[in-house]
């Protein structure tokens, strides 16, 4: 019931603050760029857009949610109410994979991708995973400034091995690199038992280590030094 | 229902709040009174589980605040200075959703809202609210999950007098029903009006806890003023206690001739500065004034 109330808050608030719109319009764009590629760079393009937008738009977008929430210190409001750190987090996530996973469907539906059934839960997993690093940054912040420069090692890291593994520019060791197995899963392929063991591990630490940095910013809203 | 003991607490090497020991009843308002940065908002902090790393004990409804879990925030109800709402939510709205937080079915949003004035504003987003609306609709806040605890940081700051007083009307009913209410305030008015008890922070320690009566009749008897006509006005005072000794007294009142009669006590500024030997509010120092006042010109 908690988690409901969580979650349908975070969606009004996101449509509030022209989430749903702003995606509208981008898959618009994406759609007509799609087209206007040639026809056998389509799958690898919408993987890229799929990768690089939806799926990370959680990276990008939890930083200005939780700034603008700070900016309002509700946080001050729920680290005194019953909501749990878990909740909290859950409902962040869950909310906006559900713009991820919507723009995703669309964008592999319009590129002819084949394999939604793996392309959805891909984009849900690489969602997932950069929605919990953007609350890591985004709980150790106070201005928009500091959130950029901490994305940008973020970005590096996930998005360049990513990239050079969908154009097949990976070394056998590295193939299982949870960036990797994402952009594998939001291409349609079916990644190796390793590769989604490796993944769900990375997500775990993600999401205990996420959980943490919750708690920390609902303490430091008491004022303490940790 | 609070229960405090040798408590200390400390955000760097300094003892910011030191051997404090106090209890609070059920059913009791008590006020924490002191300058900014005494300590008051800290104290409250701890209380409501905010800064658990602190040394001694305080326990609240029979929990210890540094062990408190989430279930912990269902008695108590929290007011902030500050608003704490989503800004681009209207009141309803937040409301509706500070409420699905709880296990305990809310109290009717509509009696609340039109309590403190707001039923009319209800769908507009509380960006657009003005301070005392945000104030009011905070304060309602805190007691929608009709908490047995409430912690209130300055509630009537920001509000014009008729806002003020329907706020203090508010805390007594909640006091009839029961609750028990934690009030941070520098607003002595306010603290002699509403609390059953009080205590004095400065520098993080309490120098006085008592009920305002108490204190005010602690700090000596109440002197009576009388006035009178002769070459001019004339104006003379005695102990309330030596009123039927006082001569002049009683001739200007065989002869009809008291202009005016009225008795003063000590108000608890003039208490809390006799104690602790500070003003309340921040005040521009004599060297400061000067510049300050060429500023503002």
């Amino acid at each position: 019931m908690r988690l409901k109330g969580l979650f349908l808050s975070d969606m009004r608030f996101q449509a509030k603050y022209g989430f749903y719109f702003l995606y509208a319009f981008l898959t618009v764009i994406y759609i007509a760029v799609l087209f206007a590629l040639p026809e056998t760079w389509r799958e690898k393009a919408a993987a890229i857009f799929i990768f690089s937008d939806p799926a990370a738009m959680g990276l990008f977008f939890m930083g200005a949610i939780v700034l603008l929430e700070k900016s309002q210190h509700t946080p001050c409001a729920l680290a005194v109410s019953p909501v749990r750190a878990g909740e909290y987090l859950a409902a962040k996530v869950g909310s906006l994979t559900v713009i991820s996973l919507a723009v995703a469907a669309v964008l592999a539906l319009a590129a002819g991708v084949g394999n939604l059934h793996i392309v959805l839960p891909g984009t849900v997993l690489s969602s997932a995973v950069f929605s919990l690093l953007g609350m890591i940054a985004a709980t150790k912040i106070a201005s928009l400034n500091q959130f950029i420069l901490w994305t940008i090692p973020i970005e590096t890291a996930c998005f360049v091995p990513a990239v050079l593994h969908l154009f097949g520019v990976t070394p056998a060791w590295f193939r299982h690199y949870p960036a990797n197995v994402c952009m594998d899963m939001i291409s349609g392929r079916i990644p190796s038992a390793a590769g989604i063991l490796a993944a769900a591990a990375v997500t775990a630490v993600l999401l205990l280590y996420s959980r943490k940095c919750v708690l920390k910013m609902w303490d430091s809203m008491g004022g303490s030094k940790i | 229902m609070i229960q405090v003991s040798n408590l200390s607490f400390s955000y760097t090497n300094q003892p910011f709040i030191s051997g404090m020991n106090f209890s609070v009843a059920p059913g009791e308002i008590f006020g924490f009174l002191g300058p900014s940065g005494a300590g008051k908002s800290t104290l409250q902090k701890i209380l409501i589980g905010m800064l658990r790393s602190y040394q001694g004990s305080a326990m609240v409804n029979g929990i210890e605040c540094r062990s408190r879990t989430k279930k912990f925030y269902e008695e108590i109800g929290v007011d902030f200075e500050f608003s704490t709402m989503y800004e681009k939510l209207t009141a309803r709205e937040n409301l509706l959703f500070f409420s699905s937080l709880y296990e305990k079915k809310p109290r009717p949003f509509r009696e609340l809202l039109e309590r403190v004035g707001l039923e009319g504003d209800a769908d507009k987003r509380v960006a657009d609210y003005s301070k005392g609306m945000k104030s009011r609709l905070n304060f309602i806040k805190a007691l929608l999950h009709d908490p047995v605890l409430l912690c209130l940081d300055e509630p009537t700051s920001g509000l014009d007098p008729v806002g003020s007083r329907v706020m203090k009307d508010m805390i007594l009913e909640e006091k009839a029903k029961g609750k028990t209410i934690l009030l941070t305030t520098h607003n002595m008015q306010d603290a002699a009006e509403l609390c059953d008890r009080v205590a004095f922070i400065v520098g993080g320690r309490i120098c006085a806890l008592d009920s305002p009566h108490s204190l005010i009749l602690s700090r000596g008897a109440a002197t009576v003023t009388y006035t009178w006509l002769e070459n001019g006005e004339q104006s003379a005072s005695c102990p309330l206690g030596r009123i039927s000794s006082d001569e002049r007294l009683k001739a200007l009142i065989a002869g009809n001739r008291l202009q005016s009669i009225h008795s003063s006590e000590p108000t608890l500024d003039e208490i809390f500065v006799e104690i602790t030997g500070r003003e309340l509010e921040y005040k521009i120092s004599d060297n400061l004034k000067p510049k300050f006042i060429r500023n503002v010109e």
